[in-house]
């Protein structure tokens, strides 16, 4: 049944190549853990990625109560976490995933840093790779506000405060990132949806740029 | 009719007019000719990657499952007692705007220009480190520049997360994600149903609101100024509401703490006279919630 | 070693009755993924399904009327509020119910809610003595039998007296047609 279907597919869009591709690629030595233990800074990418996809799983389900409004935000993660089975788990991926997205990347930085990986042919992949660091960031920052607690406010405030402080366009960045005066509902909307859609999107691209380039570059060569 | 024989695999080539051209499929680069064991990636290589994953998967939900995310109290922006601390990952830079050559009038150095050059030479690192070398000992600028960056930022998040737990040591503040947890834990404890911040005791209506003398005393004496003008505390200080005050306490509970105070609320023996005390407790003993 | 020769043997009927090396691996990394998938996937199913699973909190009666203002053989319409907690959400919704007495002295409460479309119905709009939905013409005998358009009769309270006040439950399906 299952092989039918796929033969199905396949004769009309010819889709075995592509798996093949990436299930058949020879990985070298050097980076298999199995033969040299040291190899294991290179598990750093996939788990960013592993940890990534947590993320993206463990958002998508707590915008099942979570509303982005000052009156009920705070009330939408106090119920979702206290009162839904399971609730502080899954906000507890959430928040401990963030971190450590953090970390693992950073790691997975250092290694290709210090392997000199990101040399010629390379240099798009090291400046796409910055891109999603910086995007993490953004992400980091954005979804500090969402619970609409004190802690969320104050650091909000602050952040956005240092952002004023950039010459000449501060203002505007601070304006917009509050989406007003002050920081309240606007602020906490608009944190949301680039929290939500913008980042992600442009994380999404960014990190199939990646994937791309790595498979047809293929692995940096052992040092 | 673009295909002749039937039996033959149709490969379009993004028009269906022009056949993929037969010949040489063209081979993703592999390492082969490296020597060594190559293995493939699927299942081989994947799985020993997994194995990994695994680990650090139960790693994960052991952390998430013994440290539940903190949730502090409902932004308040009337706040002054929160000390407030970014992300651990901002730290760094949340510590550099606090020496004086990168703030005051030389702040667009703290914000564009430092964080600035930093991110944007590592950003074009492979465009600023162009030698054939990989090693990282053999371009010791490279290398030198990244290990002074990851120490001055190992630096400024020390230096930034001790001061706050010396603030904190010195305000004697715990933070709120901590103080909420235990009070849950307490009310758990008792076998209550925890009190959610969520939602203030704004139900609570004041019985004999327009009571004229209680609210001179209550304006004079500088009730207002800590628990609020409407009598609701401040959650995220700690001060409680005076909405509802009769239910939890007695006129001579709530005349003792009015005399000698408790807690952060000081002593108002000597500010009132008996006579107002007497009146005022008499009317926060009234303070209860509508019954049914 | 080159991974596509074993492709091509694994069609083809294999002479060993053992498992192969590559079989045993793609098993152990179907098992691997299961696992990954698994651990951070489930808690998060259980966290969205939750409302399924939920125990519906037994109705509790709310006060609505005095007995004695309710009439024989004559429904009328009383509202009351009710308390309801949705999720974060508390709030006092008002809602309305018919209510009388029948000849034997029972009261019965019935939800004006129409089992056609859901409009509200009213008491003798049009015709004398049915209960009348506006939408579809659909109307109801006083004990809520259908007679017209609607598939069910109309749906009930529970109703429990005492002290001399009526007070209405949960809703529950027609008992008395």
């Amino acid at each position: 049944m299952f092989k039918s279907v796929y033969n199905w597919i396949d004769e009309r869009l010819d889709v075995t190549p592509l798996w093949r591709d990436v299930a058949d690629h020879e990985v070298p030595e050097h980076v298999n853990p199995a033969h040299h233990f040291s190899a294991f800074v290179y598990c750093f990418g996939g788990l960013t990625f592993f940890i990534t996809v947590i993320q993206i799983l463990s958002g998508m389900f707590l915008t099942m109560y979570y509303v982005p409004d000052i009156i009920n935000a705070y009330a939408s993660v106090d119920y979702l976490q206290h009162k839904v089975p399971f609730g502080s788990i899954v906000r507890g991926m959430h928040h401990w995933g963030a971190s450590l997205v953090i970390v693992m990347m950073f790691l997975h930085t250092l290694r290709v840093f210090f392997t000199g990986s990101y040399k010629a042919p390379r240099e798009m992949n090291w400046v796409v790779g910055m891109l999603i660091f910086f995007i993490m960031l953004g992400l980091g920052f954005t979804g500090y506000l969402l619970p609409w607690d004190n802690k969320a406010y104050f650091a909000t405030k602050v952040g956005i405060q240092i952002a004023d402080s950039v010459p000449y366009i501060g203002e505007y960045i601070k304006i917009f990132l509050q989406g007003g005066e002050i920081v309240g509902a606007t602020t906490l909307t608009r944190f949301f949806a680039i929290h939500v859609f913008f980042l992600p999107g442009a994380l999404l691209a960014l990190l199939a740029a990646h994937f791309l380039m790595i498979r047809k570059q293929g692995i940096a060569g052992p040092l | 009719m673009a295909h002749g024989n039937k039996n033959e695999k149709v490969v379009y080539v993004g028009d269906s007019r022009v056949r993929k051209p037969s010949g040489e499929v063209s081979i993703p680069p592999d390492y082969t000719s490296f020597p060594g064991r190559s293995e493939a990636f699927i299942p081989n290589f994947l799985l020993k990657e997994w194995m990994v994953g695994c680990v650090v998967l139960v790693g994960f939900l052991v952390l998430t499952i013994a440290h539940p995310a903190p949730l502090g109290y409902p932004a308040d922006p009337t706040n002054s007692a929160f000390i407030p601390i970014p992300d651990w990952y901002f730290l760094f830079l949340y510590q550099l705007l606090k020496y004086p050559w990168v703030s005051g009038s030389y702040v667009a150095w703290g914000v564009v220009g430092i964080p600035g050059v930093a991110f944007g030479a590592l950003l074009l690192a492979p465009f600023l480190d162009t030698g054939k070398e990989r090693r990282f000992y053999r371009r010791p600028i490279a290398s030198a520049l990244m290990i002074l960056s990851l120490a001055s930022c190992y630096y400024l998040t020390k230096v930034s997360w001790d001061f706050y737990q010396h603030e904190l040591e010195v305000t004697g503040t715990v933070p709120e994600h901590i103080t909420r947890e235990e009070k849950a834990r307490e009310a758990a404890l008792s076998g209550e149903e925890a009190e959610s911040p969520a939602k203030p005791a704004e139900d609570v209506a004041l019985v004999d609101a327009d009571n004229a003398d209680v609210n001179a005393i209550l304006k004079s004496a500088g009730c207002i100024s800590c628990h609020g003008t409407d009598l609701k505390g401040q959650a995220g200080a700690k001060i409680p509401a005076l909405r509802g005050v009769g239910d939890l306490l007695t006129k001579e509970e709530l005349t003792e703490i009015i005399t000698n105070g408790k807690g952060n609320m000081p002593a108002f023996g000597d500010k009132l006279s008996a006579e107002e005390i007497g009146t005022l407790s008499d009317w926060l003993a009234k303070q209860k919630a509508a019954a049914e | 070693m080159s991974n596509h020769e074993f492709q091509e043997t694994a069609h083809t009927p294999v002479k060993r009755k053992e498992m192969s090396r590559r079989q045993f691996l793609a098993y152990t990394l179907g098992g691997a993924t299961a696992f990954m998938a698994g651990g951070a996937v489930l808690p998060m199913i259980r966290f969205a399904v939750d409302p399924l699973l939920e125990k519906r909190a037994g109705g509790s009666f709310v006060k609505v009327v005095e007995e004695s203002k309710v009439k024989v053989g004559e429904p009328t319409e009383f509202k009351f509020k009710i308390h309801q907690v949705d999720a974060w959400y508390v709030s006092d919704p008002e809602q309305a119910a018919w209510i009388m007495k029948d000849d034997k002295g029972k009261i019965f409460a019935l939800s004006p809610v129409c089992k056609h479309l859901g409009c509200t119905i009213g008491w003798n709009t049009t015709n004398a003595n049915q209960y009348v939905c506006p939408c579809h013409g659909a109307h109801y005998t006083v004990d809520g039998k259908n007679l017209n358009v609607a598939p069910a009769p109309l749906d009930e309270y529970q109703v429990k007296v005492e002290n001399g006040f009526v007070y209405l439950g949960e809703i529950i399906p027609n008992t008395r047609v």
